[in-house]
């Protein structure tokens, strides 16, 4: 199969299709409809169901529920109706079911707008729902990367028995790209014996729950939870450098805003300023290895992002002391310009004087 | 007092030309005017949705609130502040979608507020998907080979969870929708009032003609008694809930305010919180 141009949310769409996602629960919120109306489309032909819910509250639970059968099921939405999920994807980490969970993140908080952002941020990465859990959340940069990543994010859900996360930013989800949809072989996962899959003498019949009354017994569960987490945080990170290797400042970034930041970054080496890039690919776990190789030979990192400053954060445990973490961002949707990052780099390096 | 010209400001709504919302918005600002209220003296409490903007469009206090939660906050105004004459706003969805449960729940609880939606039967701004309001077959971006759900009937549902007002309009009758607006605000409890408010640009079947066709006035139906519970069913039935008019009311029950035990006659927000001396000294021995 050839190169087709396709809109962000409608390859996230068929990247799932792609990826054995059979069951999609939605509801309709901006910029994300495209999705639902693609999966509506689609998945029928592919002898799969579609349902617009009544809320996002119904459609996590509808989620919940298809995930208990064994299914690859999936949802999407935009920031707030992203809020509504949460409980939900809290409840199914505690019951320990896979799912994809979509995210292309407009401006906020509340109804805020419909433009880009990245200010979920904190939401996707650190909880949003109660209790001590961790997702892991993929945040591609362009639509042939969503391919990759929608796949990966499937498997990672199945082998965890965890929910997954992408999120992208309202950009992402309506630009227009070409994109090739690649045929790769279905990685080895264990079987789901959890499943109620109505099939007799599989074992008996099986309970899905979050409850444990008794502290040691959920301290147990817990313990068992976090070591999945510990499994996640060694094999499931992923990110990207470019010319790290001589740089004296190091931009991070990520989704869309790495594209811009990278042009930027390159104007300013033709300027004569060694300037690197750092681009996590999983926001949860957050990859340390890239800081922790550079962090004593930089003079500065600047984290670039759509919010007020909430990777940032993450980037200063990583960098942990060992050199200055500085931050540019705009927010309430409006996206950074490659102008103003170069500005920004120019005048942290001295080559601009205000 | 205040004349409907005075509910006006200088904002340019963002809705379609010809969407039936403006007419909901006229039919609010004159009603206001015609119960003699203030400006301050009102508050439109609204959902998400095209139609959720109508709290911004009033020279009123205005509330845009969170999709589908337009009773709940409209319920935390009125407590906090019974002076205030509250009328929530939202469309299909917002009401009865993701915001049913609490449309269920405000409606029983009969607190004293009116609750306006603009009935579309789609979803007009996220660009046209299916709503509980659309009809089996209904074919949109989210159901490409139709409906296969049974649309929600709004008046019969109300009628069974103990509605004390319900009624209908419809967009082209501003006079009618004025007069039912008037009338559920005087109304002492919950006033539920779904006004058919054609979307121009995504819903093609349920047209300006298409109601025209196919809506019948209740002050038409012979021996039409709306203090009948009975009978509003049953009409609602027979015309498959497509009439306009006053549906129903129930003037003998008390509201929530009413039966509220001990709910201060002033409003919660003017209550004075200043503790005289004797007051602070018995409150002070109940800890000794």
């Amino acid at each position: 199969m050839g190169k087709v141009l396709m809109k962000g949310n409608e390859v996230i769409a068929e990247s799932a299709v792609h990826a054995g996602c059979k069951y999609f629960f939605g509801y309709p919120i901006t910029p994300q409809s495209e999705l639902v109306a693609y999966m509506a489309r689609r998945l029928p032909e592919v002898g799969g169901l579609f349902l617009q819910a009544e809320s996002e509250i119904a459609a996590i639970n509808m989620v919940y529920g298809a995930s208990s059968t064994g299914a690859r099921v999936m949802t999407s939405s935009s920031s707030p109706g992203f809020s509504l999920k949460q409980e939900g994807i809290s409840y199914l980490v505690g019951s320990e079911l896979p799912a994809v969970i979509c995210n292309i993140v407009r401006g906020g908080p509340g109804l805020g707008n419909i433009q880009p952002a990245q200010s979920d941020y904190f939401q996707v990465t650190k909880g949003g729902g109660h209790g001590d859990y961790h997702i892991p959340v993929l945040a591609p940069a362009s639509l042939q990367e969503i391919v990759e990543l929608i796949q990966d994010a499937f498997d990672i859900a199945d082998r965890y028995r965890n929910p997954v996360i992408i999120m992208g930013d309202g950009m992402l989800g309506q630009m227009m790209e070409p994109v090739e949809f690649t045929e790769r072989p279905v990685s080895e996962l264990p079987e789901k014996n959890w499943a109620a899959t109505g099939t007799r003498g599989d074992g008996g019949p099986k309970i899905i729950t979050s409850l444990e009354l008794d502290a040691d017994g959920l301290e147990k569960r817990n313990q068992h939870l976090q070591k999945k987490f510990a499994e996640m945080k060694e094999k499931e990170v992923r990110y990207e450098t470019y010319k790290t290797e001589d740089a004296d400042y190091i931009i991070v970034a990520f989704g869309t805003v790495a594209r811009i930041a990278m042009n930027a970054m390159n104007k300013a080496r033709q300027d004569g300023v060694k300037v690197g890039l750092i681009r996590p690919i999983s926001l949860w776990p957050f990859p340390e290895k890239p800081f922790i190789e550079t962090r004593d030979k930089v003079n500065m990192y600047i984290s670039v992002e759509m919010s007020a400053g909430q990777m940032v954060e993450d980037v200063r445990l990583a960098v942990n002391g060992h050199a200055p973490v500085d931050f540019f961002g705009r927010n309430g949707g409006v996206v950074p310009t490659q102008e103003e990052i170069y500005h920004k780099i120019m005048m942290i390096a001295g080559g601009i004087q205000v | 007092m205040a004349t409907f010209k005075e509910f006006r400001n200088d904002v340019k709504p963002n809705w379609c030309p010809g969407c039936g919302d403006f007419s909901v918005q006229a039919a609010i600002q004159r009603a206001a005017a015609n119960v003699g209220l203030e400006p301050e003296e009102l508050a439109i409490i609204s959902g998400i949705g095209c139609s959720g903007r109508i709290s911004g469009y009033i020279n009123s206090y205005g509330f845009h609130g969170i999709h589908g939660r337009s009773l709940p906050i409209a319920q935390g105004v009125k407590m906090a502040n019974r002076d205030l004459t509250v009328i929530a706003a939202g469309g299909d969805g917002d009401g009865f979608a993701i915001g049913m449960g609490h449309t269920v729940h405000a409606i029983r609880r009969n607190m004293n507020i009116t609750y306006i939606v603009m009935d579309n039967q789609i979803y007009g701004l996220t660009k046209g998907q299916t709503s509980p309001r659309s009809a089996a077959g209904f074919k949109t971006k989210s159901t490409p080979l139709g409906s296969i759900e049974q649309a929600i009937s709004p008046m019969e549902l109300a009628l069974t969870v103990g509605a004390t007002f319900i009624a209908q309009g419809f967009s082209t009758d501003l006079k009618e929708l004025t007069s039912l607006i008037e009338e559920g605000i005087k109304h002492e409890g919950f006033s539920f009032i779904n006004v058919y408010s054609p979307c121009v640009t995504y819903n093609k079947v349920n047209t300006y003609d298409w109601y025209k066709e196919n809506l019948t006035k209740l002050s038409d139906v012979e021996g039409y008694d709306h203090s009948n519970r009975d009978m509003a069913m049953q009409t609602l039935m027979k015309y498959n809930g497509l009439v306009t008019g006053l549906v129903y009311q129930n003037k003998g029950k008390q509201s929530y305010q009413q039966l509220l035990q001990g709910y201060s006659e002033i409003p919660l927000t003017q209550v004075e919180i200043n503790l005289n001396e004797n007051h602070f000294n018995k409150l002070v021995k109940e800890f000794m």
